[in-house]
């Protein structure tokens, strides 16, 4: 090692990978996702590749050749009927069900880009995506079909698709599930009269059916450096925008997460598919990986309340779970679950948000397995850090980076801390972004020299591990003192009577920002919580200027669709708060 | 009286219901209820403690006739009835525990209910034509438990089709009630218009009583607000098809239609007065969901 290379070039963390973990990427085996999708349909056509299961047990399963099969008709439908070309937006607005990946994987065969999109959006957010995109196809859930007459005139989506959660299910099933929709919890509204061609998806799969044949001459010639999805992300800044992830750097995330649980992949792995597809975790994690694998998929239409998952649970030899800190915390508040765990579990991978320390312990003790926390972001695909599955346990570690990727602290500068430091993560490898959809500006400040700045603060220990600190964006200067709101939140979320905490700054006259707690109370717990009672514990175990200056009780904290608590939805109401005084 | 073909149809319902209340449960629901059985127990406690005496006490204080009184007492010491599960839906009580309650109460009835019935109508003092052989309950309730085992297996084996059938037995667990209705009533009307209050006043109270005192108890043990609302509706709604069936397949002609009457107008009733106390214990579920936030609002403005 020179004197001038920093040490996080030197991989301090490759003898974490002990003999489990390939060292480097293998090559690319697939010109782009539509092979690996039509590969994988071949390999394993008579195994059963997705069952979507609703929460009275009912369900649907295509087989991988089903799968190929139909994703070849929607990519027919696609470019004959629809006449799109390679390149083409098309917008996915869809729940986990058997119609996401074969609408999914049809949209990667015609050459055309997905853009995903949450199925929760209010109408301005999906104008503002339709239009962002440019998308010219939509493909929606029908429950939530009412928006469209809002939304279609002001973009320029030229045709539409609609969908049902149960749809692809045995006939006396779907039929069932729709009633209960329509009659009981009336969340089938009627189909609004639009100027543009409205189908379902069975007549847009009847109609590519007879264009299936030519699916592989879409795709034979695409590029591997083509994009293959638009995932927009809000990030911190506000406005949602578009990551550009081409085909070449999802298959190579796919590629480093095959590389860290291959120690624990067998021929017949079944996976819980909780989290929606249409976040990039459970899109790379669960969907493409598990693909490759030849893996069954366990789709979840709706996990919340997480008494939904129950019939999934019972019914599928489940052995992987992807989640997030709120889902396993969830699952381990109900009898069912902790009575009879998974019996074939390997293991669970967390990802979205900081794993509580105590979640994973108990997550370990009821079902012997461990939960491996990974660290990502959209714009890298998303997976960048891991925690190995073998080896000791490092709890509050997003692990070490994955194969095939180079990871740096930096101070604000650009320059690499010194070791034991905290800065700024940044990433660079073949997972990371060609930069954000018609934003030059944004791209650059965030794109340089091919590393990518996440905006997280993180240390690593001497064995190559990370440690996030905190977001960059969050810190609270309180009279010059950083403190990290993340600190702050576990010293919380120790009290038996906090059920979930956040903590963000405020301006104040003295110190300049103050530390301001957002508090849900434990139901479970049963007397009084008080401020008082609250800032005494946080000075049980932190300096003064860390203490809370003020307490807020909350029944809820803002979240995003994968229970991620929103810090920037509470700045913008302290924000609004301060701009009144 | 119900004619030959209608008892028939009547046990085939039953037989549904009862595939449909399998369906609705798995092994492990009864494993995880024998780790923790305190709420289930309490709940046996209301529905074989409170219910067959309180049917004891209203024959006897009203002075009923004994083909009343065995119609009384074998409705208070019949098994929790599956559409006690619906109203615990709707009251948003505790849908675990009321399913639990009603399958463990269905299991037990094999061993508690004829004692129960033999116990207490020889305590009433009926005995002779009107005695319900003991052999004949258990017969009943042994037969329905095969499509009880026959759901649970279902579910496990084919989800689907376990799903509807779990969904077709809760339906008819409604249409049964309606078929009683549409059958017995218009036949029985000059009965019903000379029937004397206090046999009315059994019908209803029986199970208007039952949740009162299924309440207390319950709040008694120390189950919270919420558990003792499900206690409650469980307790006071019992299998009335199932009692119908014991007495159709038990009596015949006057004697039949004579026992039958309590059941049948128990069975009318309940779907009544557990539709108001469903939306009374509603509210009372949603106050006190409100309460606790507004303790937590007064918190927020003092800190």
């Amino acid at each position: 090692m020179t004197a001038d290379m920093p040490i996080y070039d030197t991989r301090p963390w490759l003898p974490a990978y002990g003999n489990a973990i390939a060292r480097e990427l293998p090559p690319p085996r697939y010109r782009n996702l539509a092979e690996l999708a039509a590969r994988a349909c071949e390999r394993f056509a008579n195994k059963k590749a997705f069952t979507a299961v609703v929460p009275n047990g009912m369900n649907g399963t295509l087989t991988y050749r089903q799968v190929g099969e139909l994703s070849d008709a929607f990519a027919g439908y696609l470019r004959e009927v629809c006449k799109l070309q390679a390149g083409d937006r098309v917008a996915v607005q869809l729940p986990n069900s058997l119609t996401y990946p074969v609408v999914a994987l049809g949209v990667f065969k015609a050459g055309c880009v997905l853009v995903n999109t949450n199925p929760l959006y209010t109408a301005s957010e999906m104008v503002h995506q339709f239009n962002d995109s440019g998308a010219k196809v939509l493909v929606i859930v029908d429950m939530f079909a009412d928006k469209l007459a809002e939304v279609i005139p002001k973009t320029g989506i030229q045709r539409v698709v609609l969908s049902g959660v149960s749809e692809m299910f045995p006939a006396i099933p779907n039929a069932i599930v729709r009633g209960v929709q329509k009659v009981w919890s009336k969340v089938l509204p009627p189909i609004p009269q639009l100027s543009i061609p409205v189908e379902r998806i069975k007549a847009a799969l009847a109609s590519g059916k007879a264009h299936q044949s030519k699916a592989a001459g879409y795709w034979t010639d695409l590029p591997s450096s083509a994009v293959a999805a638009l995932q927009y992300t809000g990030g911190t800044t506000g406005v949602s925008k578009g990551a550009m992830l081409t085909h070449a750097n999802l298959m190579s995330n796919v590629d480093m997460v095959l590389a860290m649980g291959k120690s624990h992949h067998g021929s017949d792995e079944c996976v819980l598919t909780a989290l929606p597809l249409y976040h990039i975790f459970a899109f790379t994690a669960n969907l493409l990986t598990f693909l490759e694998l030849g893996g069954h998929n366990i789709l979840i239409p709706s996990p919340r309340p997480v008494q939904n998952l129950q019939r999934a649970i019972e019914n599928y030899p489940i052995t992987w779970i992807t989640g997030v800190n709120t889902l396993f915390n969830g699952l381990m508040n109900e009898e069912w679950f902790t009575a009879f765990p998974p019996k074939h579990l390997k293991a669970a991978i967390a990802g979205g948000t900081a794993l509580h320390h105590a979640v994973a312990e108990r997550w370990q003790k009821i079902t012997g397995t461990r939960i491996a926390e990974g660290f990502g972001l959209t714009e890298c695909s998303p997976v960048v850090t891991f925690n190995t599955l073998v080896g000791d346990v490092r709890t509050d570690s997003i692990g070490v980076p994955v194969p095939g990727t180079e990871v740096r602290l930096v101070n604000d500068d650009g320059v690499p801390v010194p070791h034991g430091e905290a800065g700024e993560l940044i990433v660079r490898g073949p997972q990371v972004m060609q930069g954000y959809w018609n934003r030059p500006e944004e791209t650059a400040s965030i794109l340089k020299d091919g590393w990518l700045f996440t905006g997280d603060v993180a240390v690593m220990d001497a064995d190559g591990y990370f440690k996030i600190v905190d977001r960059k964006k969050d810190l609270v200067l309180v009279s010059g003192f950083n403190v990290y709101p993340n600190e702050i939140e576990d010293a919380l979320a120790k009290m038996d009577a906090v059920l979930e905490a956040a903590v963000v700054g405020v301006p104040d006259a003295n110190s300049g920002e103050s530390v301001r707690a957002y508090v849900v109370k434990n139901p479970e717990f049963v007397s009084e919580l008080t401020k008082d009672m609250v800032v005494a514990h946080c000075k049980s175990l932190l300096t003064d200027y860390k203490i809370p200056k003020s307490v807020i009780f909350r029944n809820e904290l803002p979240k995003s669709p994968i229970g991620k608590i929103l810090r920037k939805d509470l700045k913008a109401e302290v924000k609004a708060e301060f701009n009144k005084k | 009286m119900l004619s030959e073909a209608e008892t028939k149809l009547l046990g085939i319902m039953m037989m549904v219901i009862m595939l449909g209340m399998g369906a609705s449960l798995t092994f492990r629901d009864f494993l995880i209820a024998f780790k923790k059985p305190k709420g289930v127990l309490v709940g046996l406690l209301c529905q074989y403690g409170i219910m067959p005496f309180l049917g004891y006490l209203l024959a006897v204080s009203l002075g009923l006739s004994p083909a009343l009184a065995v119609g009384i007492i074998l409705i208070a010491c019949m098994p929790g009835g599956t559409t006690s599960n619906i109203f615990t839906y709707f009251s948003k009580g505790a849908l675990a525990l009321s399913i639990m309650m009603t399958s463990v109460s269905t299991l037990v009835a094999v061993a508690a209910v004829p004692s129960l019935i033999a116990f207490y109508t020889k305590s009433a003092g009926v005995s002779g034509e009107f005695a319900i052989p003991a052999a004949n309950v258990a017969q009943v309730l042994v037969v329905l438990l095969v499509p009880t085992v026959i759901g649970m297996i279902l579910r496990k084996t084919n989800p689907n089709i376990g799903a509807t059938i779990e969904l077709i037995g809760s339906l008819l667990g409604v249409c049964v009630i309606l078929f009683l209705i549409g059958s017995w009533v218009p036949r029985n009307y000059q009965l019903l218009l000379s029937t004397p209050w206090p046999v009315f006043f059994a019908a209803i109270g029986l199970g208007l009583f039952g949740m009162l005192l299924g309440y207390w108890l319950a709040q008694l043990l120390k189950q919270d607000n919420n558990r003792s609302r499900t206690i409650s509706l469980e307790t006071g709604i019992q299998n009335g098809p199932l009692a119908v069936l014991i007495v159709t397949l038990t009596f015949k002609d006057e004697t039949q239609q004579q026992v039958l009457l309590i059941p049948v107008l128990y069975s009318l009733f309940i779907v009544l007065t557990s539709s108001v106390i469903t939306l009374w214990y509603r509210r009372n579920a949603t106050q006190e969901a409100l309460a606790r936030d507004s303790a937590k609002v007064g918190r927020a403005v003092s800190a």
